[in-house]
Order: structure tokens, then sequence, then C-alpha cells
């Protein structure tokens, strides 16, 4: 038999008793409804929550340290001592140049940025204002690298041009603030120049200063993290500077660098390229091992969401087992007449395997439209309630209530079918079975 | 031209359990059937002609014996086997007609060669072809409730020859009609015979003893002789005819 005439007798078949087809497929239809709806209830709530992280910390980095050998006394795993690793100094697995290339050649590593801290000194002068933050120098020239939000300017680092944090102007202060005064406002220093002021001190004790006059280039929108207290400057200024205070040139091969940020190519990754940077000797860290808790528990959420679901499907699958057995009573001399004509066991399994299956598709097919709408109309009611909630300044806009990524419908639909398939395998295969002189006889 | 039969049986039995009690339907019989013969098969209802008819035919499993069909022995067929045989060899006439509602005539005579896999434009060809042959080609769109009964059994008929069977076995084809329907069957079946076909027909009627070239006759599961078949059937008369017709 011909796989489109057999698709035609199906439908035919299915067609003979629409109404009775139709009331077994709303069980179906209301099981896969109830799946795309709460599954795609779950992966909204993990989206909503996931992104709320994403703000706090790109997901897709990760800080590596210098490690500890074994002689240090910590157990950081596998130290490299040679062959193009790391150096060492002191029982410490140094971050140098050849650690970059070490680490870029690990899959899944998109971008390994040096990042050293200033220790000239920390304090800034803009007018009569003072401030103190934290300058970093990266080995970047673009600080989207980094992916932290901007507020206004640029990203691009050039020679003596800083890019802040957005908590920065906040620290700056009137040293010569009376008591009973007002505290000036925050400054706008996006395009000022700001002068940053190192010291060092010579053997007899004697603090020498220098000023340097840098250009703010841009401002960082809030990311609650460490960059809200960071002043940004390229790697190569921020070592000629600590070369100043320290009177000596910095050799990265023996010094190695403070830190590396080590960007991956999706969060998929990022857990694996930490288990391999801490193998070799040195200390990883990410937020994504905090996100993949969280993860874990949203995927269980899922099972359970997608089981309420599932047993609304259990309860369709006994409803085509029952018609199917109806059916194939009813038709049970026609199920003799096919056998007499030269149907093949085969033949009337795949035939009512087949109306089981579509009854399972058509049930499947509808369940996923109403699902995607019901999620529709969750979103519509979700954003107009939390619109509500940010307008009294009762909450935060969060996200979509529910997500209907691709994958679903299409594994609904397919679900349901096997539904069909598995709630129809014992009728069908008692109709294959029938003896053709009893199917014949039948009443 | 080989003088084997195309039908040989040998000692067939077929005994039904129903409940505890154990029902002979066919005690040991031996027949040949010649091809190109038109058999008619006479009984009492429980004489056994049905289950022989589907024994021949390959719908049911004797419980000993051997039935050799064209050298073919069919007994011992799997059920794949069996099936393939069913549909190449065969061609069933049924007393109800057994035509599926749900398709007009053309698909009801074309629908065993949905088994074997023929396209749609060949199927529909070949059942106009046998609708033409059988005198219905205007009733093809038609549907079974749309047809008198003896229409319903001539396009069962072209059903039974769509796929060209050299063996056409028909189950009491004209118990279900009026007297000129039935007559009008009977002719048909006779043209199938002479067009080279071998036919059997299981019966009560005795008119289609005109057109049989061989004529077997059975009593409770066992072959018998005409005269002993007739002797058989007044008995049975005479013992229903008083409870039918009381006399006052």
């Amino acid at each position: 038999m011909h796989f489109w005439d057999l698709v035609k007798l199906i439908m035919e078949n299915l067609g003979r008793r629409k109404g009775r087809v139709a009331l077994t497929a709303v069980g179906v239809v209301i099981g896969t409804a109830a799946v795309v709806v709460l599954v795609s209830l779950g992966l909204g709530l993990q989206k909503s929550a996931t992104s709320q992280l994403y703000g706090i910390s790109d997901l897709t980095r990760v800080e590596v340290y210098p490690g500890m050998n074994d002689s240090g006394g910590m157990a950081v795993g596998k130290v490299v001592m040679n062959g193009g690793g790391g150096g060492t100094d002191q029982g410490m697995n140094l971050l140098t140049p050849q650690t970059i290339t070490d680490i870029q050649a690990i899959p899944g590593v998109k971008a390994v940025i040096p990042v050293d801290y200033m220790w000239a000194g920390g304090m800034l002068k803009y007018g009569k204002l003072e401030g103190w933050a934290q300058i970093l120098g990266v080995g970047v020239e673009d600080l989207a690298a980094f992916n932290y939000p901007l507020q206004g300017g640029t990203t691009v680092l050039e020679r003596n041009t800083a890019i802040i944090g957005s908590w920065i102007p906040n620290n700056f202060y009137d040293p010569k603030l009376r008591p009973g005064q007002d505290p000036p406002a925050p400054p706008d220093l996006l395009g000022q120049r700001v002068i940053l002021v190192l010291s060092k001190y010579t053997s007899d004790g004697q603090e020498i200063r220098k000023n340097i006059t840098v250009t703010i280039v841009g401002v960082l929108a809030e990311t609650r993290g460490e960059a809200d207290g960071t002043v940004y400057v390229r790697l190569d200024d921020a070592t000629a500077w600590n070369e100043w205070s320290r009177g000596t040139r910095i050799n990265r091969y023996r010094e190695g660098y403070s830190r590396f940020i080590v960007q991956a190519e999706d969060t998929d990754v990022v857990l694996d390229v930490v288990d391999q940077i801490n193998a070799m000797g040195y200390m990883a860290y990410t937020p994504q091992e905090y996100v993949s808790s969280i993860n874990s528990f949203f995927t269980t959420l899922q099972i359970i969401f997608g089981g309420i679901g599932a047993i609304s499907l259990l309860v369709a699958a006994i409803g085509i087992a029952n018609t199917m057995t109806m059916s194939i009573l009813e038709r049970t001399r026609e199920i003799g007449l096919m056998k007499a004509i030269g149907a093949t066991n085969k033949d009337v399994l795949s035939i009512f395997l087949g109306e089981a299956a579509g009854i399972g598709f058509i049930g499947g097919l509808g369940g996923t439209v109403i699902g995607w709408l019901g999620g529709q109309v969750l979103n519509v009611v979700a954003s107009a309630y939390l619109a509500q909630q940010a307008a009294s300044g009762g909450g935060m806009m969060g996200g979509l209530a529910a997500v209907t990524p691709p994958w679903l419908p299409l594994f609904a639909i397919i679900f349901a079918v096997l539904v069909g398939l598995l709630s129809g395998l014992y009728p069908a295969l008692r109709a294959a079975n029938l003896e053709p002189v009893i199917a014949l006889k039948y009443e | 031209m080989t003088n084997i039969p195309l039908i040989q049986i040998q000692q067939l039995r077929k005994v039904f359990t129903m409940g505890k009690q154990k029902v002979i339907a066919l005690a040991g019989i031996d027949i040949d059937i010649p091809a190109g013969s038109f058999t008619v098969i006479m009984g009492p209802s429980g004489s056994g002609k049905s289950t022989l008819l589907y024994l021949l035919g390959g719908l049911d499993r004797p419980t000993s014996g051997r039935i050799m069909i064209n050298q073919q022995s069919i007994e011992s067929m799997d059920e794949n086997a069996l099936a393939q045989f069913r549909r190449n060899s065969i061609g069933f006439i049924f007393q109800s007609f057994n035509l599926l509602p749900s398709m007009d005539t053309l698909r009801n005579v074309g629908f065993p060669l949905w088994f074997s896999g023929i396209s749609k434009a060949q199927r529909d060809k070949r059942a106009l072809d046998l609708l033409r042959t059988v005198g219905m080609d205007n009733r093809a769109l038609h549907k079974p409730t749309e047809l008198s009964g003896g229409q319903q059994q001539r396009a069962a008929i072209a059903r039974a020859l769509v796929n060209n069977p050299a063996l056409i076995l028909a189950d009491e084809p004209t118990g279900n009609l009026d007297t000129t329907s039935g007559l009008g069957i009977m002719q048909l079946l006779s043209d199938l015979h002479r067009s080279g076909r071998t036919v059997i027909v299981v019966t009560h009627d005795p008119r289609m003893l005109h057109f049989s070239t061989h004529t077997l006759y059975l009593l409770d599961g066992r072959l018998v002789s005409e005269a002993e078949y007739n002797a058989a059937a007044s008995m049975i008369a005479q013992v229903t005819q008083p409870e039918e017709n009381p006399t006052p």
C-alpha cells in the first residue's frame, strides 16, 4: 500500500466519524495546550530570572587569577610549571603573556583580556573636587569586549582617556566643604578632563606626586557590579604609570598580570572553560556556576509543569484508546473484508495506528495553537499588571511571562502524535490479528 | 493441458470448539475440483458448506487435512503469504455484499488494488472497465446505500474480479436478493465461468444447479450423494412443514 494512499484512507476514515474524532481530539487539545502553556510559562520565568542575572554580570565572562601551586599549600589542580605554561613565583602560577596564548587555545574561548590594577594611586581631581576610585588598566582598545552597558560617550579607549563606572561621579567631594554646607552635586564628567594624581615615595619617605590629565570619554550604565566603582584606562597607560611609581620596568613574563578576563563564546561552554583553566593551575571564577544551579531549578520546574500537562495527555490517551477500541468493534466486518480482499496484518495495523496518530495530530495541532494563544494572552495580562505595578512604583518591569521557543510547538505536536500511536497500539494490534473468518461473521 | 485438478482437498477436517463442546464442521472430506468448472455446493444450514468455502479461500485454517490450489498447499502458508494468495488468486463474493458505505462504487471495486500498490488512475480505469462488464458503469459514483441489492452484488462481483483471479468463491450470492436480481447474478456468475474462470458457489438456491458443471452435496460435514441429500432434505421439509403451516 502506497504511503499517500494510506494517508488518504486514514483521513477518509477519520472523516467518517467527525463528531467522535473531534470529541476525542478535544482531550488531546487540552493536554497539548496545557503542556505548551505550562512549559512556556516555565521557560518565561527562567528567562526572566536569568535576564536579571545577565544585568548583574555577563555570564560568558570568566575571571582568572594567578594560581597557588602545590608548594604554596593550596590544591588548585594540575600546575603547569614549564613547557610553555605560566611562570611561577614564590609558589604562584603567574598569568604571563604565554598564559594568554594557552588559555586562548581552549575551545570555546573568544578573548583573553589581561587587566592590571594601578597601584600608583587612585586619587582623582576635577576642579575643586576630589575623588577616589579603583583604576584598572585593560588590555583592549575597545571596552565593548566587556559587554558593559554604556550610559554615554564611547567604549573606545585611547591613550590618556578613561571610561568610568556609573557610581564614580558620586565619589567626588569638596575637601574644603565647611560644616553645614550642602555637598556638591555629582559632576557630569563625560567629555571632561580629570586629573589623576600618581604618587610614590622616596627611600627617605618623601612623597612625590605626578599629575596626569585624562579625558573621560565614556560613562558606563549601572551594572550592580565591580564596574560601577572602577575607572578604566588602557593597560599600557596603567603599566607606564606603575613603572613610574616603582622606578623600574615591569617584565610580564616574570611578574605576570593581576588577572585575566576571559570571554567565552557562549554560556553553554563557560563551565568547561573554567574547569580547563583550573586544571592548568589558575583560579577561575564565573557567575555561571550560580546561574547553572538556578537553571537546574527551572529545569525541574519545567519538568513538573510539563508533567502536569502530560497527565492531561494521559487522560486524552485513554480517550483515544477507547475511541479506537469502539471503532474496531464497529468495523470488525470491514476488517474481515479488507483481509478477504488481500490486506495483510501490517496493512490493517498501519490503517488503525494511522487513525490513532491522526487523532493525536489533530489534537496536537489544535492544542499547540490554543497553547500558544494562551501564552500570548498570559503575556498581555502580565505586561498590563507589571506596567500597573511599575506606574504605582510598586515593582520593576519584568520580562515576558511565557516564552514559546520554536521547538516547543514541534515537540508538542510530535508528542501528541506519539500519544496517539501508543494509545492506538493495542486496539490496532487487536484489529490486525483478527481472524478474517471471525471478523466477516461478526454481527 | 494437464489432468491435475485446480483444487485438491484431502481428508479435510475442521472442528470448532464451543465452550466445552466440539462441533465437527467438516469430517474429513476429499474433493477434486477441475479448473474452469462451475461447482455448486448445496447443503442445509450447519452442513459445513460455508466453512469449506472459507477454508478454500484461505480465510480460515483446517484442523487437519490438505488443501492444494494450483499445486500450492495453502494450509501451511503464513499470514502474509495467505494475504497475498487471497489478493492474487481469489475473488470473494458474499451474501451481504460487504461494500464499504463510505466509498462510492468505483472506489469499492478498486479497493483491493490499494493493497497491491496500484496507482489511483489505474485503479479507477480497471474498476470502471469491470463496472461496465457487470452493467454498472452508470452507477460508478453512487454510494452503496444508493444502490439496490442486485446492483450492490454486481458491484461486489466486479470487486471480486479486479485482481483478475483464477478462482471465484461465492457464499450465498443470491441469498439477500429478490428472484429477478438473483437470476441476474446467477447469469453473471455463469458468464464468468464461460470466460474461463473457476467458480465455486455455496447456495441453498436450486436454480443455481442449471448453471453448474459440478455439484457437491454436504450433510453434517460429509459429502453425500444427490439421492441421500434429497432424502434428507425431504425429511427436513416434513418435520418443519407442520410447524410452519399448522392445520386448524
